[in-house]
């Protein structure tokens, strides 16, 4: 029972930053109809900078947090504004596109941070929690609860603010909102960067779980963009039961098949697509391809 | 007018490409033979980026030294050595095409690569076009495959983990062991070695946890070796993955300590899993300090002086392995493909990790030592 509840524990902590990176897919996917291949390599830079800041410029933990949030933004609208003259002319090469920002990404990092890596000390360094025998990371609590505010503070944006409203609007159907004057390029625009942003946020949060290297983004964008199709790609609550679903999933897969757990991960989830080809909370409402 | 010019800029360039390639002969160009004038080249095939690239880091600079000291000295028969780096990415399929590569390009030996699985995916070819290869590979697969062409710059998986279960079982009397270990080849190489050691002691492991090379949550592996009650936790993985084993090793509350081979000598390992919490663990290393010897420390103050930083196992092994290669090429003549091969296995050298003397495997050495960690520095355990 023991076995059972930590490895759950330790399935949420990681799902919780795959649902991170699995939101920044689907916002991305919901406004544009575009899969963002750069994503994971967004997360690497993500979590570079917010190791850097927090490492070598000694800011506080969650200032180092916000500094690398913005900075990420700001690649995220460069992606979107060099890719902005195919949106709705050449879909394949956007998709390319996307492609070539992400191994120019990971070339820039490998020049600026060396491929070595680095190992980033937990920012909270009390002792883990104590349940029944059940152990419960601090940190992970804190990642948990980051996690929680900026889905809440997503849902919020697009529900309640204009600009929101208006991202929304374009992903139902991007040509009836040019027509009522919503500017299509800016919503694509913010889409990118907070998808950045959150991609930058996954990866400044996962930095003191794991070890910051090059290889970092490849291996969570591959898992995040699994949560987001297994949630229903494009969906928001889907983002976040796929991430933590895959996270969950992976740890008991590692428990039970061990060496073969990533083989079992991706065949269950497979087969959960293949009788739910939409995902949980999926209805595919967008399809501009 | 300006497509007209951009025609004749790329049928300018065409040309050029045509006359280029009819200049080089294709094919049948073999440069090893009778190239004996100009500089030796000498291919280093490492990963120098991805998660291993801190191994093919240091190993660079280990082989690097050992270069640039020859080429001080004057170079092998008044020519120089060139030393080539190239990246494999720690990825069998960019290695064994890097392969074809150095053999094309009329390479006359190879260092490298770090990792056990990139090479004998490369010793296929390496063998065929006859090209020696000192690796800092570790794992048993490595001696399995069976190429004359094949040598070790340090001991095997064998001797790490024979040393390591004499002293733990014989000399601590600890039997109640946990294994956790990884699929790749060098964590599989581990696990073979030192459960068959345990075994010669009749001692059965409590538990035997195998995780993926790139596993990032070890919850329920460490929890099950919890419920065990171990009195050591053998640890067979890469720097970073061991790491972060022993980091959440210690936050689900397990103190006791862990053991295992090179890879937890390391600073990359110390990092990542934190001083605090690699506190204790028990190493196996043919090299455990700059401070052994005055051949260690005269390396360490070479390789501080040249790159500023700590030298290690594997620069330390880097250093010999090219050391031994360097002296064969000096010992034959500047001799290649199976000359030099023989000159190898010929070469006996006192070398950092201890002396060196190949058997037919290709393995030269034969002995390690145990270290600890303690105080955040690995030193010499006192048995």
């Amino acid at each position: 029972m023991q076995v059972f509840f930590q490895t759950i524990i330790g399935g949420i902590s990681l799902g919780a930053i795959y649902a991170l990176v699995a939101l920044g897919f689907s916002l991305v996917y919901r406004t544009m109809g575009l899969v963002n291949f750069a994503h994971g390599n967004v997360v690497t830079v993500g979590a570079y900078l917010a190791s850097t800041f927090y490492l070598t410029s000694k800011l506080p933990f969650a200032l180092a947090m916000f500094v690398a949030i913005a900075v990420t933004g700001v690649i995220g609208l460069v992606i979107e504004r060099v890719l902005r003259p195919l949106e709705n002319r050449d879909f394949d090469l956007m998709l390319i596109g996307t492609i070539g920002f992400g191994i120019v990404l990971d070339a820039l990092v490998i020049m600026i941070w060396g491929a070595t890596g680095r190992a980033v000390p937990s920012p909270v360094p009390s002792a883990p929690i104590d349940l029944w025998g059940i152990r419960i990371r601090t940190y992970d609590l804190v990642v948990l609860a980051i996690a929680a505010a900026a889905t809440v503070l997503l849902v919020l944006f697009l529900s309640r603010t204009k600009r929101g409203a208006a991202m929304q609007a374009v992903a139902m159907d991007h040509e009836a909102a040019t027509a009522v004057g919503i500017h299509v390029g800016r919503s694509n625009a913010i889409a990118f960067m907070i998808g950045a942003g959150l991609a930058a946020l996954a990866g400044g949060l996962v930095g003191p779980l794991l070890y910051v290297s090059p290889a970092l983004g490849g291996a969570l964008g591959i898992k995040g963009f699994a949560a987001a199709i297994l949630g229903g790609f494009g969906s928001i609550p889907g983002a976040i039961v796929g991430g933590i679903a895959i996270g969950v999933l992976d740890s008991f897969t590692a428990g039970h098949f061990q060496g073969y757990s990533e083989l079992v991960t991706f065949l269950v989830f497979t087969v959960i697509i293949m009788i739910r080809p939409t995902g949980v909370f999926g209805e595919r409402t967008v399809n501009r391809a | 007018m300006v497509r007209l010019r951009a025609t004749a800029i790329s049928a300018s360039v065409v040309l050029a490409l045509v006359v280029a390639a009819g200049c080089s002969a294709p094919g049948g160009d073999d440069k090893k033979a009778g190239d004996d004038s100009g500089p030796i080249k000498i291919a280093l095939v490492d990963a120098q980026s991805g998660q291993l690239s801190s191994l093919g880091a240091w190993e660079l600079k280990g082989a690097k030294l050992a270069v640039t000291e020859w080429n001080a000295a004057g170079g092998i028969n008044g020519r120089q050595i060139q030393l080539d780096v190239f990246d494999d990415q720690g990825d069998p399929t960019t290695g064994t095409n890097l392969a074809r590569k150095i053999d094309s390009e009329g390479y006359i030996a190879m260092l490298g690569t770090a990792e056990s699985a990139v090479t004998i995916a490369m010793a296929p070819t390496l063998k065929t076009a006859e090209i020696p290869n000192i690796t800092s590979g570790q794992s048993p697969g490595l001696v399995a495959v069976g190429s004359e062409f094949l040598f070790l710059n340090g001991p095997t998986s064998t001797t790490y983990d024979e040393t390591l279960a004499k002293y733990i079982v014989d000399q601590q009397g600890i039997k109640d062991i946990a294994l956790i270990t990884n699929n790749g080849s060098y964590g599989k190489g581990e696990h073979d070695a030192f459960t068959k050691a345990l075994k010669t002691r009749n001692v059965t492991p409590l538990v035997d946890q195998v995780v993926t090379a790139d596993q990032k949550d070890f919850s329920a592996a460490l929890t099950t070796i919890r419920q065990k009650n171990p009195k050591l936790i053998f640890l067979g993985a890469e720097e970073v993955e061991s790491g972060l084993i022993v980091k959440q090793a210690r936050d689900l509350g397990i103190t006791v300590p862990f053991a295992g081979a090179a890879p937890q000598g390391t600073p990359v390992f110390l990092d990542t899993a934190g001083a605090k919490n690699a506190e204790g663990t028990i190493v196996s290393s043919p090299y455990l300090s700059n401070d052994i010897n005055e051949a260690s420390k005269k390396f360490a103050t070479a390789y501080k002086a040249a790159y500023n930083e700590e030298a290690e196992l594997h620069g330390a092994k880097a250093y010999d392995g090219a050391q031994i290669l360097l002296t064969a090429l000096k010992s034959s003549n500047v001799a290649s493909g199976k000359p030099l091969a023989d000159a190898i296995r010929g070469t006996k050298y006192q070398g950092l990790l201890g002396s060196f003397a190949f058997d037919n495997t290709g393995v030269g050495i034969f002995a390690t030592s145990i270290g600890k960690i303690e105080n955040g520095k690995l030193t010499a355990a006192s048995s």
